[in-house]
């Protein structure tokens, strides 16, 4: 079979971002004596200098604990933690500072939605639904709530490009479903679901939704008033953060109705031996002493992705991931993995002689950083027909320089292993 | 780094042809093994009578220095004594994972090309997977 022609142009890279790639002190150094080349930011991604210095400063001249002193110190940690939940309440259109949880990240959000939503009003039979192309972290929970409580986990398939089957998941929603869970942007081959029509239909059938946002938050804009979830999630480290940070969004009216997650300091009205009451959310779901650097580090990057605009990133990355692919497609022995009508972040392929195992490695000693594996989604690898992938995962400091040496070191490998 | 150092002429050669590679029917023992970083995963059956192993084969789904690892394996304990063979893969995981000592085998050992894997600190486990996978093998009981 003729390989695809190759010949697109590389995308124009928007004044705003010309000088982007400066703000990241990271992407100066080299790896193996090559410059280094991250492809690799549906993993974790870098953090700009305005970060790293807020981390900085706050270490510096504010640290302390929040929501306990009087002394000046944990006045202003105190009300610097409560700016950053306030700048993500903007940054995602919710209502209210209180219905932005901070968590460690995707994973404990899911969790905490597991224990004291779903979990209280779950019986022996009753369902949750979720998609056969989840992260493990929004698989495991569910699965050990299912052995907690007699509940069932429901999956709705996917075609062979990827692509969720929507009347499937339409007509696995039902009175017994008592939470809609999925992702938004798959982390392992960049499927964009349509979620809007997911959360209607969800909607329809009164299903609440929570969304897995880990893998789109940073690459589009996201308004969850917009969207209508009940629920959503993400991750720090994702979003140019520090990592051990996190939000889960939830609606006031159903924070209201659930049972704490973890007990402690900071979450409690009152506490005696005869009995205890707990504080409103967020508070309720926030006990012991949290990230405050964390959660200010994540503010600092967010007003730095808004200073450039997710509108201007999205439109960016999306020709990039287009001369991405092309590029791809041309190298011999090289098969897309996972082929959807909308992509965001990542690229997941394989190539017909080498191991993904021995592409990162080669790779590697070019500089070029990937994720080889089955990227934490072993049920979607088995559907696809494949054990491990490679995937190249991108963001808007990423250019097609970027991609001319990942398609030089691909074309080694190719010759390595032919 | 230079990635020749790591994929040798030897450990291409068995990647790209490995030998005993297929279920064992008449296995007297057997254990599978995960890498639970990467995914791959190697089995490991033997045929073991008197106390010796009559055949070795493996499946696998592994990258290349798995499977040639694998097929060396395999080659290397066919006729060898439990205990020997026993010996001799817990010598060569120490030696793979030692950093600070060289793999030393005798000179025509054609598992002496896995030693660039401790170049890359990432890929001794991928080396070292079908060895341990012998070893729990060894340990399963027959049936
Ligand atoms: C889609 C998706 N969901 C959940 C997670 C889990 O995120 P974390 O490990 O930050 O909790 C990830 C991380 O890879 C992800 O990509």
């Amino acid at each position: 079979m003729a390989k695809p022609s190759n010949t697109i142009q590389p995308p124009a890279i928007p004044d705003i971002l010309q000088k982007a790639r400066e703000d990241f002190p990271i992407l100066k150094r080299t790896v193996n004596g090559k410059p280094l080349v991250y492809l690799d930011n549906g993993a974790s991604t870098q953090k700009p200098q305005a970060v790293i210095d807020v981390l900085n400063r706050y270490y510096s001249n504010e640290n302390s604990n929040i929501h306990r002193g009087v002394h000046l110190l944990s006045v202003e940690a105190t009300s610097a933690y409560e700016e950053a939940r306030h700048t993500i309440t903007d940054f995602i259109g919710a209502n209210d500072d209180s219905e932005i949880i901070f968590t460690r990240g995707t994973t404990e959000s899911v969790n905490l939605v597991a224990h004291s939503f779903v979990e209280p009003q779950i019986q022996a039979g009753d369902e949750i639904l979720i998609t056969h192309m989840e992260h493990h972290a929004n698989i495991v929970p569910w699965q050990l709530l299912c052995e907690r409580t007699g509940a069932i986990l429901k999956v709705a398939p996917i075609d062979e490009n990827g692509a969720l089957d929507l009347e499937a998941f339409k007509n696995l929603l039902s009175e017994k479903t008592k939470l809609a869970s999925f992702v938004h942007v798959s982390n392992a081959i960049g499927v964009i679901n349509p979620v809007a029509e997911m959360i209607a239909a969800a909607k329809e059938k009164g299903v609440p939704t929570l969304l897995d946002a880990a893998q789109s938050i940073q690459h589009m804009p996201l308004n969850v008033k917009e969207l209508d979830c009940d629920f959503l999630a993400f991750s720090g480290h994702k979003i140019f953060a520090p990592t051990g940070i996190g939000v889960l969004y939830g609606k006031r009216a159903l924070l209201d109705e659930m049972r704490p997650y973890q007990g402690g300091g900071d979450m409690i009205s009152t506490v005696s031996f005869e009995g205890t009451t707990f504080k409103e959310p967020p508070s309720r779901f926030e006990a012991g002493t949290p990230h405050i650097a964390g959660a200010i580090g994540l503010k600092a990057a967010i007003d730095y992705l808004q200073s450039i605009g997710l509108e201007t990133i999205a439109r960016y990355e999306e020709e990039l991931l287009k001369y991405a692919t092309v590029q791809l497609r041309a190298i011999d022995g090289l098969r897309i993995i996972g082929n959807p009508a909308k992509r965001a972040g990542a690229i997941s392929f394989v190539m017909e002689n080498a191991h993904s195992h021995d592409v990162g490695t080669i790779l590697d000693t070019e500089g070029v950083a990937i994720r080889s594996g089955h990227h934490c989604c072993e049920p979607l690898m088995k559907r696809l027909g494949v054990s491990a992938t490679t995937r190249a995962s991108f963001s808007f400091y990423n250019n097609h320089t970027d991609v001319d040496t990942l398609v030089s070191a691909l074309k080694k490998v190719s010759i390595l292993f032919e | 780094m230079d990635p020749k150092d790591l994929y040798k002429q030897t450990l291409l050669k068995h990647s790209k042809s490995p030998h005993n590679e297929g279920e064992l029917i008449d296995s007297t023992h057997q254990a599978k093994l995960t890498n639970s970083l990467c995914g791959d995963e190697v089995t490991v059956y033997l045929k073991i009578e008197s106390n010796s192993i009559q055949r070795a084969t493996f499946t696998a789904q592994c990258c290349s220095i798995c499977t040639a690892s694998a097929s060396m394996l395999t080659q290397k304990v066919q006729g060898l004594p439990t205990e020997e063979a026993h010996y001799f893969a817990q010598k060569i995981t120490t030696q793979l994972q030692d950093k600070d000592k060289p793999l030393v085998l005798s000179a025509d050992d054609e598992l002496q090309s896995l030693e660039g894997v401790k170049q890359f600190k990432s890929r001794i486990r991928c080396a070292t997977l079908p060895w341990e996978a012998m070893l729990a093998s060894l340990a399963s009981s027959s049936e």
